[in-house]
């Protein structure tokens, strides 16, 4: 079976993660809509692996050590060629804590170009707020940062064996090391968190940077043979275009509301006072994200 | 050079803090800083029509907090100075403010950095001597080693300026990343040196009408805004100080309507 990796604190044997095939050799697990500090946030963030006929790559490696050990086992459970990568769309806990899970296969870990840097910031908060979810001790030897590096807005090509994976680095957006994949043999787009289904997108790097990536990621040359859609969280589809428009709905809307309040003059409290008042929305988990998305949205907008 | 020794008789106060038992808010940072600034003198800290304090409880953003410091009819037009303090902080002493006698502030607003689960107090002191406290408890940390937000860059030192409809209100807000010192560089992964506003000065021609030592607890692009109980009347002039350059940046609003875009 499989070799130390998958031996895990516990002593027992690693229950693979629940996976569903979402196109041919294309397999995601997804995380649960909970918030960031509930029992089970370690698993809200979607997850997965692409397999070739040489190379497994994984994408995302979940919210802790265990997780990631899981999704390791699901990948042992689908095949026995090797992980040659694994793809980290950006720097938040959720998609990277698991990463530590994949080193003793001697995979090649690959990310956006200030992934690294992220990681590096992210270190202390990591250790302090998620030591229970790395092996304990907690050691910085558990944050895996990128070796290999994409370039803001360009293209690097991983060959899987018969199927080539297309990395792409984004300006600030979502967050400022959002990376998306794609493959071309099954036509699946791997977002990341530059699109959120059902739950409320978060605003960590730029709205007017997440806007222009949204209508550049709607207007790709590739959106046409998009088959399937792997979302950072919510559902899995097949309709990119849709799917985009209706996170960008929320987006816009959020910038339009925050540029009127500061073109009226009203201060950032008063404009944290409507976000709580604000109406409840389908989007889940707005309570916690939407204020929080006010108060980045208003400090980047006022000044315009 | 005022300014950069306050600032570390402030860091050496660190060490003093001790970690409170999770539930009641620890006061270390407090019992040190109420000896060195007001000795043994009485503190009143009754009464939210005289003086009342808010802060989200749990701030959305720990970088940009912002801090609501209400003055009632007994305070309007006697206040001398108002401080500000973030107990568990690093540089605890957010600002320390001083009015010109008979300005009738109703309001001063701040925007700070949490850096960790704290009481944030403002310590108002009348002409005659009289002291009124408040405080409030925040729930959050983080603020002081964030990463420069979405809004850094730009024109280093321009000041913009946002009253109110009414004119009883003027915020003004300074271009400027306010680094900490605890902040690293998302580019290279280095350290970021501490780099704020120090001192903040509003004039009303050459009169100064508020004067303010301010420092790192201050959110990235500094933001202050003051309510007064009749319509500000402009020109009023801002003189901000850049710690360590000590480069002035000035700017002047000149009374009319929302600041142009």
């Amino acid at each position: 079976m499989t070799g130390g990796a998958a031996g895990g604190a516990g002593g027992g044997a690693v229950v693979p993660l629940d996976v569903e095939e979402v196109a041919p050799g294309v397999f995601v697990h997804r995380g649960k809509p909970l918030a960031l500090d509930a029992p089970g946030h370690d698993d809200i963030a979607n997850i997965g692996f692409i397999i070739g006929t040489s190379c497994v790559a994984v994408i995302d490696t979940g919210g802790s050590v265990r997780i990631g050990r899981a999704l390791h086992a699901a990948v042992k459970a689908q095949t026995s060629v090797p992980i040659c990568y694994v793809i980290n769309t950006h720097v938040h806990v959720d998609h990277v804590l698991g990463d530590a899970a994949f080193t003793d296969e001697g995979a090649v870990f690959v990310g956006h170009e200030l992934l690294g840097a992220a990681l590096a910031r992210s270190r202390d908060f990591f250790l302090q707020s998620h030591a229970a979810d790395l092996d304990a001790p907690a050691s910085a030897a558990q944050i895996i940062g990128p070796s290999r590096s994409v370039a803001i807005g360009s293209d690097m090509a991983l060959d899987l064996g018969g199927r080539a994976l297309v990395l792409h680095a984004w300006p600030r957006a979502h967050t400022d090391c959002d990376l998306t994949v794609y493959d071309a043999s099954s036509g699946t787009l791997w977002t990341g968190d530059l699109l959120f289904v059902q739950r409320t997108p978060a605003v960590d790097g730029s709205i007017k940077g997440w806007l222009a990536v949204s209508d550049a990621l709607a207007s790709l040359p590739l959106r046409a043979v998009v088959k399937h859609v792997v979302p950072g969280h919510g559902a899995p589809g097949t309709d990119l275009a849709r799917a985009l428009a209706v996170q960008r709905r929320y987006l816009q809307g959020l910038a339009d509301t925050v540029r009127a309040q500061i073109a009226r003059g009203e201060p950032l409290q008063d404009a944290l006072q409507e976000a709580r008042r604000a109406p409840r929305s389908e989007w889940l988990l707005w309570d916690a994200t939407h204020p929080r998305n006010v108060a980045r949205v208003y400090q980047e907008l006022e000044w315009e | 050079m005022r300014c950069f020794l306050g600032l570390s008789v402030l860091l050496l106060a660190t060490p003093a803090l001790t970690l409170g038992d999770g539930l009641s808010p620890p006061e270390g940072a407090w019992v040190y800083l109420r000896s060195q600034l007001y000795s043994t003198r009485a503190i009143n800290e009754i009464g939210d029509e005289t003086m009342s304090i808010e802060a989200p409880g749990s701030t959305p953003d720990p970088s940009a907090t912002p801090v609501v410091v209400h003055f009632g009819p007994a305070l309007v037009g006697k206040l001398k100075q108002v401080r500000v303090i973030i107990d568990n902080n690093p540089s605890p002493l957010v600002t320390m403010m001083s009015l010109k006698s008979g300005l009738p502030v109703n309001e001063i607003d701040l925007r700070v950095r949490i850096d960790r689960f704290t009481s944030v107090r403002a310590i108002a002191e009348t002409g005659d001597g009289h002291l009124e406290m408040r405080s409030t408890w925040v729930n959050a940390s983080g603020g002081c080693s964030a990463p420069p937000s979405a809004a850094e860059g730009g024109m280093l030192g321009q000041i913009r300026f946002r009253p109110s409809s009414d004119r009883k209100a003027l915020q003004f807000s300074i271009r400027h990343p306010n680094n900490s010192g605890f902040q690293i560089d998302p580019r290279s992964g280095d350290s970021i040196p501490p780099h704020y506003i120090a001192h903040l000065r509003l004039l009303e021609g050459t009169e100064v009408v508020m004067e303010a030592d301010t420092g790192i607890s201050l959110s990235e692009n500094p933001t202050v805004r003051i309510a007064t109980s009749e319509p500000l009347r402009g020109p009023l002039t801002v003189e901000a100080t850049d710690a360590p350059t000590e480069a002035r940046y000035t700017g002047t609003w000149e009374g009319g309507g929302l600041a142009a875009r």
